[in-house]
């Protein structure tokens, strides 16, 4: 077993891997929830054995490296699916409040990306479940279920239920 | 301040996760590991009663000050994800006076499907669920049966009593749980319970001797 206690750093946020931009490297694909994970012991994509002891303080992201060098390792997220809500009209305070207590009630994690949010479901089941929810706001925004890479603004990062 | 390796144990009211723990502390114990215990319930601390008078009164397994009722006042899985402080302070003040602990279990008391821990509190998530909710239970999926590390179907001695086909469970907590692992178990007759141990051992301990053994070495 291998055994990490910190990533050397990241691939999209350091500099210094370009030796890893052609995508040669072995994966540890774990899940967003695992991201927050202190202990994990997991093999690679090619069947390292990794233990992840991590020290205090430390917390996993997409993209970490773990082992650079010869046989570079590095975190790779699940995708994972998500509803993304585009708001059809730009400042309609009300809209997005409601919007924000809708979601937030269902105590979801959201990321915000221009005037969309997207925040992750379990099931496409889900899709009408919140169009129900929504449906006093709901001429005025479209919901797409879809699958993706989900990474949470760092003040709206909840763990769901 | 060392981190002793933590883990969470939820699941439905009386799916076992209390026998569980029981079926495991021998086992672990028995290999050298040292445990604590702490059994959050809303206002009962019979849990933790019990498990303190079988395994330490009664067996010498562990100190009986090791085992540690918590009422929580309320929902028990919010003491263990939203807000675990309750649960942080108890296992500061353990791992400053026992820093020679291998393991903590937590136990989070009667819960739902959609239980889970904070990763904060708990390294490796354990739910158990038991074949008498119905061999559905798998599929219908939830936070805590897709998300834990370690899923245990529980009472498979009572599968052909209540009509529960075992065969559909384990097909369908592969499918839904893709690569992670399940172990059927009977708790009541250790069957399985080596299988979670080494799950354990493997997965949070890394494989590596009781802290005890090494000290000895040194």
């Amino acid at each position: 077993m291998l055994e990490v206690n910190v990533p050397i750093g990241n691939i999209f946020l350091d500099e210094g891997f370009d030796n890893l931009k052609d995508g040669n490297f072995e994966r540890l694909k774990i899940s967003r929830i695992e991201l927050d994970k202190k202990i994990l012991r997991r093999k690679t994509d090619r069947g390292t054995d990794i233990g992840l002891n991590l020290n205090s303080g430390i917390k996993l992201r997409n993209g970490d490296v773990l082992v650079n060098g010869k046989n570079p390792i590095v975190i790779e997220q699940l995708s994972e699916k998500v509803i993304r809500v585009r708001l059809k009209t730009s400042n309609n305070k009300k809209v997005m409040i409601l919007l924000g207590h809708i979601i937030g009630n269902r105590h979801r994690p959201i990321s915000i990306q221009g005037e969309e949010i997207i925040f992750p479901i379990q099931a496409d089941s889900e899709k009408e479940v919140f169009e129900k929810l929504f449906h006093s706001i709901i001429n005025y925004i479209e919901l797409t279920v879809e699958e993706r890479v989900f990474s949470p603004h760092s003040g709206a990062d909840v763990h769901e239920h | 301040m060392t981190h002793i390796p933590r883990i969470g144990i939820g699941g439905p009211v009386g799916s076992g996760k209390s026998m569980l723990i029981e079926r495991l502390v021998p086992m672990l114990a028995q290999k050298g590991y040292s445990v604590s215990i702490i059994s959050n319930d809303v206002i009962s601390k019979e849990d933790a009663d019990r498990m303190r008078n079988n395994l330490a009164t009664k067996r010498g397994l562990l100190p009986e000050n090791l085992v540690i009722g918590l009422a929580t006042g309320g929902c028990p899985h919010t003491a263990v994800r939203e807000d675990p402080s309750m649960n942080l302070s108890v296992i500061e003040e353990m791992e400053a006076k026992h820093p020679d602990l291998d393991l903590i279990i937590i136990e989070s008391g009667g819960d739902n499907i959609t239980t889970t821990f904070s990763p904060i509190l708990a390294d490796y998530f354990i739910y158990i669920i038991d074949v008498a909710g119905g061999d559905k239970y798998p599929r219908k999926g939830g936070l805590g049966i897709e998300s834990c590390d370690l899923l245990i179907i529980n009472k498979i001695d009572l599968a052909p009593l209540v009509g529960a086909d075992l065969e559909i469970m384990k097909r369908d907590a592969l499918k839904i749980r893709k690569e992670k692992p399940f172990e059927f178990v009977n708790c009541k007759m250790d069957k399985g319970i080596m299988k979670v141990t080494e799950h354990i051992i493997h997965d949070v301990l890394f494989d590596a001797q009781p802290k005890s053994i090494i000290a000895q070495k040194v």
